[in-house]
């Protein structure tokens, strides 16, 4: 046994760290939620030049040909910097399918196009008020001759405007399917507010767009199932960014407190503030054992992997947003501020939790897979 | 990264298997793990059962083999203690020897203290005490007042201890006392493994919340001891009660394993109580609480496991072991208390009258002394912030 990353993996870690160091962090996402999207359209490039982008794809297609285990640390330095748009999705959803049940020739166009950082995609599975369940789906794919005519609305797409393709959950004539699409002028694409102006979600309306019926990925009809799938490995990748993010928060909070002086000491000296730092810091650890197990059970198919993943997401979702909110608390009035980046975790953790289905639904998915 | 036991180690467990199904009390595996009521029938029975772990040589696996241990690797003390858990073995009535002082003299002591105390902790000859807590000293522990003065080759000591788990059973303490009064109370403050069978020792034990009796008031009036009893230097007693700490600390955080086992009974409790016809464990509030508990004891585990690789790594045990021991004495504190309260009003019910078993009321009692002894919650909290996060330190320290 041993529980920790390979000194390879951290000398990766230690590249992107400095990249993004170098590109100023949080900026990027600050710029980003001002629209100011080309920066971090230079950054998609740039972490595709370290990698990135390829970590699991084969190097026949120009990836590294490496492991899911390779990504925590990269998707750990995401986390901490914030990063807007559909990092998490491309690689952790998309890559893991396509790798999957690809054609061989949507693997030659899409894998070869993401490890060469020219192609990033996204998840456009909810559907305007209407929730996770696989009835609620309308958005519909028509057969007609050798096309799929794709009528309806997907909401609450990461990354929508800035994405190159995107995987949609559509109903075909006798279940759900899930289909790629690219961009193109025939699908509407509107920003939608969110309360984490760092991510850049989208309202997606297809008015009878044409695609043809190659771009259907994995079984038609299957649609559901390799959704599931695909939820497996972005929610073990979802935790790597949480931890990220948290460790960020928790350094915040660390620095901040010994420095800041009342009383005429530094606050870090009262314990209010130091046992509640105490408590963040082992929430992160917790977070971070549990998440490298999800990890490490999803890569060797271990038995136990839904219920390592599933119970590690609610338990990360409900981490990270704990530890956000007491970093504002430790930070006092600067932490209400928009000047400090306190209210970007919060609200970043905020949209987590609920991101594609609610701790208590993930809770449940936890309780069967324990065979409760 | 890999979290497989090797089939060496999967050797391993089997040969302790079977040792403990061959070697386990009678009828202990079939559920009968009743121990004596009486006092001195108990003690017997459990040093009998040390002795008995000590010829099949499963007594102190982490030892080295000199000193009759069997050099076991980290890994197999995890099986070990797994294990143990899972047959819920009986107590070692020498824990304190075996995990606290032992290694503390090995890495410490003098050659000759090594010789004449380890091979007796071994076969449950001696047992030990630990007598660091006083009435005007237990979180502050540099605040210890029992005073031990020389006098011509003796060593004269007089103050009191107290919580002193297995006083009164046992044969040795590893003693703290103030041998000069200097201007740090860290300073001056030496340990001597004392003979607690001696007419200047005497214990009282202290009935404890949960009814048993096995933390006990020392009392010592013109105590004796000698050179050769004192670990380390004069007044330089500090360090060596620091180490003693750790080792504590470390062995508490092994109890993750018998969370493991008390969570499992959990999850069978609450399959087999029903409300309306319906398993507990169908509740969408039981199961929710249930996976919330599942999570925790897993991410306890797992911080075990990663702080246990880091040990290996730097090759001692660093300040983790106090996260570990705030969360597995916290995460067992609420795990009973719910226990308790999924059995409905006849939840209170004790002993030969529990509604199920007085396993969970007794554990339920048992567990609040979890996050006291050893250091209390607060304290770690203080270590955490301060070891490994780099806080400014609480001002009097
Ligand atoms: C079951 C059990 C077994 C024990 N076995 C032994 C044994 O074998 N040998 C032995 O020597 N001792 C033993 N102890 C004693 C134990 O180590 C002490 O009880 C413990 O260190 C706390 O000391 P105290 O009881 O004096 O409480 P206090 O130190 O008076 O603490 C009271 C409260 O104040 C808080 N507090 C104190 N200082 C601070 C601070 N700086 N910051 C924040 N909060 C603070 C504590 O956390 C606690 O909540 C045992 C205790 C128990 C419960």
């Amino acid at each position: 046994m041993d529980f920790a990353l390979s000194e390879e993996q951290e000398m990766f870690r230690g590249y992107v760290r400095k990249y993004l160091d170098g590109a100023g962090q949080t900026k990027i996402a600050r710029e980003f939620a001002k629209g100011n999207t080309d920066g971090f359209q230079a950054i998609w490039t740039g972490l595709a030049d370290l990698g990135c982008t390829g970590i699991t794809i084969p190097e026949a297609n120009g990836g590294l040909g490496l492991g899911a285990l390779d990504l925590v640390p990269v998707l750990e330095e995401m986390g901490q910097v914030l990063l807007p748009g559909s990092y998490l999705e491309t690689v952790a959803f998309a890559v893991p399918l396509l790798e999957k049940y690809g054609t061989e020739a949507q693997k030659e166009k899409y894998l070869t196009e993401i490890a060469a950082g020219s192609r990033s995609m996204t998840l456009a599975w909810l559907e305007p008020q209407k929730g996770y369940n696989p009835e609620e789906i309308s958005c519909s794919a028509r057969v007609e001759g050798d096309s799929l005519v794709v009528d309806g609305v997907k909401v609450l797409v990461p990354g929508g405007e800035q994405a190159d393709s995107y995987v949609v959950l559509v109903r075909t004539d006798e279940g759900l399917s899930l289909v790629i699409m690219d961009r193109t002028n025939d699908i509407e694409v509107n920003a939608q507010r969110c309360i984490d102006e760092t991510l850049g979600l989208s309202e997606l309306t297809f008015r009878q767009v044409h695609i043809l019926q190659s771009q259907i990925l994995g079984p038609v009809n299957q649609g559901w199932s390799v959704l599931q799938e695909g939820l497996l490995s972005l929610n073990a990748a979802l935790t790597s960014v949480i931890v990220g993010g948290m460790e960020k928060v928790i350094d915040m909070s660390v620095e901040y407190v010994k420095i800041r002086e009342q009383f005429g000491q530094p606050i870090g000296r009262f314990q209010a503030l130091k046992h509640r730092i105490a408590d963040m810091k082992m929430e992160l650890e917790t977070t971070r054992s549990l998440s490298h197990y999800a990890n490490w059970a999803l890569e060797s198919g271990e038995a136990d992997c839904e219920a390592a993943i599933y119970s590690a997401r609610t338990f990360a979702t409900e981490a990270y947003i704990n530890v956000a909110s007491h970093n504002i608390q430790n930070h006092g009035g600067i932490g209400f501020t928009e000047e400090i980046d306190c209210h970007l975790f919060l609200k970043r953790a905020r949209f987590y939790e609920s991101y594609l289905g609610s701790s208590q639904h993930y809770k449940e998915q936890a309780a069967l897979a324990l065979a409760w | 990264m890999d979290f497989s036991f090797t089939k060496k180690e999967e050797q391993f467990r089997q040969e302790l298997r079977t040792w403990l199904e061959e070697n386990l009390p009678e009828g202990w595996l079939a559920g009968n793990r009743e121990l004596p009521e009486d006092e001195e029938e108990y003690s017997a029975f459990l040093r009998n059962w040390q002795k008995t772990l000590h010829e099949g040589g499963w007594a102190a696996i982490a030892w080295p083999k000199k000193y009759g241990g069997r050099d076991a690797t980290l890994m197999e003390e995890i099986i070990y203690q797994q294990e143990m858990v899972r047959v819920k073995a009986p107590p070692l009535v020498n824990y304190v020897g075996i995990h606290m002082v032992a290694p503390t003299l090995m890495q410490i002591g003098t050659e000759e203290q090594k010789e004449e105390y380890i091979n007796k902790i071994l076969i449950g000859e001696e047992v030990w005490c630990q007598g660091y807590s006083e009435p005007n000293a237990g979180s502050d522990l540099a605040a210890i007042q029992t005073s031990a003065v020389k006098e011509g080759d003796k060593w004269i000591i007089n103050g009191q201890k107290v919580w002193t788990s297995f006083g009164h059973l046992a044969d040795r303490c590893f003693l703290l006392t103030r041998t000069s009064h200097k201007e740090k109370k860290h300073q001056g403050i030496t340990v001597f493994l004392l003979d607690m069978k001696q007419p200047g020792v005497e214990t009282l034990p202290i009935v404890q919340m949960d009814g048993k009796k096995e933390f006990n008031e020392v009392y010592l009036n013109d105590a004796v001891a000698y050179d050769a009893d004192i670990v380390g230097e004069v007044d330089e007693g500090w360090k060596v009660t620091m180490a003693l700490l750790m080792h504590e600390r470390t062995g508490i955080g092994a109890q993750v394993f018998t969370l493991e086992q008390q969570f499992e009974d959990l999850v069978k409790l609450t399959k087999e109580l029903h409300v309306n016809d319906q398993p507990l464990i169908k509740d969408p509030f039981v199961r929710q609480k249930m996976v919330d508990f599942y999570t925790r004891f897993r991410g306890s585990l797992l911080n075990y496991y990663r702080h246990l690789t880091k040990t290996l790594k730097d090759g001692h045990p660093g300040a983790e072991g106090s996260m570990d021991k705030l969360m597995v004495s916290e995460l067992t504190k609420e795990l009973f208390d719910y226990a308790v309260s999924v059995q409905g009003h006849q939840g209170v019910l004790w002993k030969k009258d529990a509604l199920v078993d007085s396993y969970w009321q007794d554990n339920f009692l048992q567990s609040f002394g979890m996050t006291i002894g050893g250091g209390t919650s607060e304290i770690l909290r203080n270590t955490i912030a301060e070891r490994i996060l780099g806080l400014p330190k609480d001002l009097g320290r």
